[in-house]
């Protein structure tokens, strides 16, 4: 415990366990008047954050983020449908049920009734930011215009949940994006669309023999902050963000251009000066997951 | 729940240690089985089994299907188990009513349909198909408790049986000149009717252990004295079709196996009588 | 742009090439090969590790070739106000799948048979005593169903049970043995169990040597039986061994 007399004597321990229970603000205070975090962090550091790609060997792109505990496995299968009459030239990224993929874990968390309902808003949220951030361009996702294009169903599973889901779950997603695989189909004699290998049918041109990688334009990243005061802390613990509950998450594309900025209620009303320190640290943070990113896609294709 | 006194217990279990039960019978003794066939007119086969004051009715219904694309040449066929409160208010919606069914439905499932390959299984589902990948029977077996008295699961099967012996399924002629594409056109016939081979379904024999003894058909208060319960079901060939372990206590390996050979050989009297009952009830409701 | 609600298209999968596919196993054919090269009596390598999930108070992970499983205990916590008084714990138990578990998008609904089976597999092993009038639950969830499925969580569970600190009288082994033909196949993979005549599970507390859960569907005959039983015994032997192992090494990694 960063505690200065906590000098590893039991009976200290126990009551700065004590008192963190009892006067979680307090105690949270007293650390922020040093600049520093229960975990050691200082109040603008991110927690430790990795990716594995292709974690799921059933699914067509897969990547299971970590930032801090906080867990998120995303996994891409991808069907093929009939465009709408409307868009005949776009394929479709399912991520609706998304909000029904949650449960497992967090509906069971210690605070209970909390998570669960952040479920549905987070899926809303990503769901929103993904598709608004233009990173992938729908058309790509076409096969045969007006007859069939793919459909990316993306799920994303909370394994374990420590705060910051929303950037985890994001992470995750465009993880799992930057390592889909599209597999090779071509049309078979019903018209449907089928693996080339395995009908057969390698002998007929394939109708996506160019497209088995998205082009991600523009990647959106995230950073949650939690404000207090006058502090900011970025990448929240839950144990932070159920202290102190005014939260503010940024989402800036690659080259630093902002796709969403959200504040929903809290009890601190922030200055803007705040909101533009929020999205200083987001900048630095993006360049950060940036690279993460950039070293697990290396880092498989050695492999 | 059951709720006994300490007597009450020590009587059952004293009672079960000296091979006489509280109803005056042996350890391996069922109660008198009473089959009922045709109680439902509305649907394809029905029948009724009594077993002491447990109380079922099974009901059978076939209705024309798709075999799935994985299964081809095989029909479907689907179990459910219905617990209805009006048998004992633990069963009421929310109460324990809905496990106790998923349970039954499972354990149901596990010993009457056999493997995935079908093999073992009590219904012969290829005999479901009209056309090979088209068309073919759906059979919706339901399965519902009036009252229960211990031993649901024996009971269930035994009912199950009957009403798979009491079925007739429409003949069913189809066009000749169906091309393979598309869905071929059939006439049910309302005169003909085909009957299953139920000679092979299994019946299933449950094991109480109460103490160091097991017993077979326990009511419900034997039940609530039970350490754990293996369900075996067999069938005419004394061949083991399915096998589940109810409650919680482990037992041990040897243990079990010699359950399998008491199953297999109470298997038999019960075999014979349940099918001597069938044909009687099936000769009675001709008669009637 | 986005999928609009209620208006979700159809969609297929490109790869259901499998019912073309010949049976991997013919009658009387005895000398095929298992799709991954074993043995027919030698089970997948287990990999098990404890404290996958922070925020549970207990939760492992496992991996038996391409099966892998996640299992969180959660509690013990107070049992619901509706429930009736009960002197002893309750166990809840939820198996659930993920959307790209399988082969084809499922949907990812819990597992009711599973759940149901878990149950009964476990609470034989746990003193169920120690905790009167709370709840623990045990989840898991599939994130890769690679054939055995339900011994892989029941295993699993086992051990996540252990990292939680529930008091229980052993560990919980679980093996299955597919009948394919003439032939017994244990730890079978999904192809495999696609087409198996027969199966058998069987959970026991390998130091107690007690069984806690068997099941068996498909026709078998005594001698089958014994055998079967037999060989997941040895093999639920193993597999202990091999989780007690894990959570010895999980608790001296904790304490330096």
């Amino acid at each position: 415990m960063g505690l200065p007399n906590a000098s590893g004597d039991l009976s200290t321990e126990v009551e700065v366990d004590a008192f963190r229970r009892l006067f979680p603000l307090r105690f949270y205070e007293k650390h922020l008047l040093e600049s520093i975090r229960p975990d050691a962090r200082p109040l603008g550091r991110a927690r430790e954050t990795t990716i594995a790609l292709g974690a799921v060997a059933s699914a067509n792109g897969s990547a299971l983020a970590k930032i801090g505990s906080t867990t998120m496995l995303a996994a891409i299968k991808m069907e093929v449908m009939t465009p709408s009459l409307e868009t005949p030239d776009e394929g479709c990224i399912g991520l609706l049920p998304l909000a029904a993929r949650f449960p497992v874990s967090l509906s069971l968390l210690k605070t209970p009734g909390r998570p669960a309902e952040a479920a549905p808003v987070v899926a809303k949220q990503l769901s929103d930011t993904i598709l608004s951030s233009g990173m992938i361009n729908l058309k790509e996702l076409s096969l045969v215009s007006g007859k069939a294009a793919w459909m990316a169903y993306l799920d994303i599973y909370c394994l374990d949940a420590d705060g910051a889901l929303f950037d985890t779950a994001l992470l995750s997603a465009v993880a799992a994006f930057s390592h889909l695989e599209i597999p090779v189909v071509s049309l078979n004699d019903d018209g449907k669309i089928v693996l080339s290998e395995e009908q057969g049918l390698s002998d007929r041109e394939p109708v996506n023999k160019e497209k088995r990688k998205i082009n991600l334009s523009s990647v959106p990243f995230s950073l949650t902050c939690v404000l207090h005061k006058n502090y900011i802390l970025a990448d929240p613990t839950a144990e932070e963000e159920s202290i102190m509950d005014t939260i503010v998450t940024v989402v800036l594309d690659s080259s630093s251009q902002l796709v969403s900025l959200q504040k929903p209620g809290g009890t601190v009303l922030a200055y803007t000066s705040a909101i533009q320190d929020c999205i200083a640290l987001t900048r630095q943070r993006v360049k950060e997951l940036q690279k993460i990113l950039e070293e697990a896609i290396s880092g498989m294709e050695v492999d | 729940m059951v709720g006994l006194s300490v007597g009450e217990k020590h009587f059952i279990q004293g009672g079960i240690a000296q091979d006489l039960r509280s109803d005056g019978r042996k350890r391996l003794t069922y109660r008198p089985i009473y089959v009922e066939t045709g109680v439902i007119p509305q649907a394809h086969g029905s029948a009724r089994v009594r077993l002491g004051a447990t109380d079922v009715i099974a009901s059978v219904k076939a209705e024309l299907g798709k075999p799935s694309a994985l299964q081809p040449d095989k029909g479907n066929i689907a179990i459910y188990v219905d617990c209805s409160p009006t048998a004992a208010p633990m069963f009421e919606v929310g109460r324990g009513g809905e496990e106790l069914s998923t349970e039954l439905s499972v354990a149901l499932q596990r010993c009457l349909l056999g493997g995935k390959s079908g093999a073992g299984a009590g219904i012969d589902p290829t005999s479901l198909v009209v056309v090979e990948g088209k068309v073919c029977w759906d059979l919706y077996i339901d399965g519902l408790v009036i009252s229960s008295d211990g031993n649901l699961l024996d009971a269930l099967a035994a009912a199950i049986k009957a009403a798979l012996s009491n079925t007739g399924i429409p003949k069913v002629d189809v066009a000749a000149d169906a091309t393979s594409d598309e869905q071929p056109e059939v006439n049910i016939s309302d005169e003909e009717f085909l009957q299953f081979d139920t000679s092979g379904i299994p019946v299933i024999v449950t094991l109480t252990k109460v103490g160091r003894h097991y017993i077979v058909d326990a009511t419900s208060e034997e039940e609530s004295q039970m350490s754990s319960a293996v369900s075996i079901s067999v069938n005419r060939k004394g061949h083991i079709c399915g096998l589940m372990k109810r409650g919680g206590v482990g037992l041990d390996p040897s243990i079990i196996l010699d359950m399998i050979s008491v199953a297999k050989h109470v298997s038999e009297q019960l075999i014979n009588k349940l099918d001597s009952e069938i044909a009687a009830a099936e000769a009675s409701e001709e008669e009637s | 742009m986005a999928a609009k609600p209620g208006s979700a298209p159809v969609t297929y999968s490109p790869n259901l090439g499998q019912k073309t596919r010949p049976p991997i196993f013919k009658d009387n054919d005895l000398d095929w090969v298992r799709p991954d090269g074993r043995g027919f009596h030698q089970c997948r390598p287990a990999f098990f590790r404890t404290g996958a999930v922070n925020s549970a108070s207990g939760s492992a992970y496992a991996e038996l070739g391409s099966t892998k499983v996640i299992v969180s205990v959660f509690g013990p916590r107070e049992s619901k106000k509706a429930m009736m008084y009960s002197d002893t714990g309750r166990l809840n138990c939820n198996v659930s799948y993920t959307t790209f578990a399988t082969p084809v998008r499922g949907q990812g609904s819990d597992h009711k048979e599973f759940s149901s089976m878990l149950h009964k597999a476990l609470e034989g092993a746990i003193m169920l005593e120690t905790f009167p009038k709370t709840t623990v639950d045990v989840f898991a969830l599939v994130l890769e169903s690679g054939g055995s499925d339900l011994p892989v969580v029941i295993s699993c569970a086992s051990l996540a049970l252990a990292d939680a600190g529930i008091m229980m009288y052993d560990l919980v082994a679980a093996v299955s043995v597919s009948c394919l033909g003439k032939n017994l196949v244990i730890d079978p993979v999904l192809e495999e169990e696609s087409y198996q005549d027969g199966s058998l599970m069987l959970t026991c507390m390998p130091s107690r040597y007690e069984v806690t859960q068997l099941t068996f569907t498909g026709e078998w005959s005594t001698p089958d039986i014994n055998e079967a039983m037999q060989l997941c015994l040895d093999a639920c032997n193993k597999l202990g061994k091999v989780m007690r192992t894990c959570l010895k090494e999980a608790a001296s990694g904790s304490q330096e």
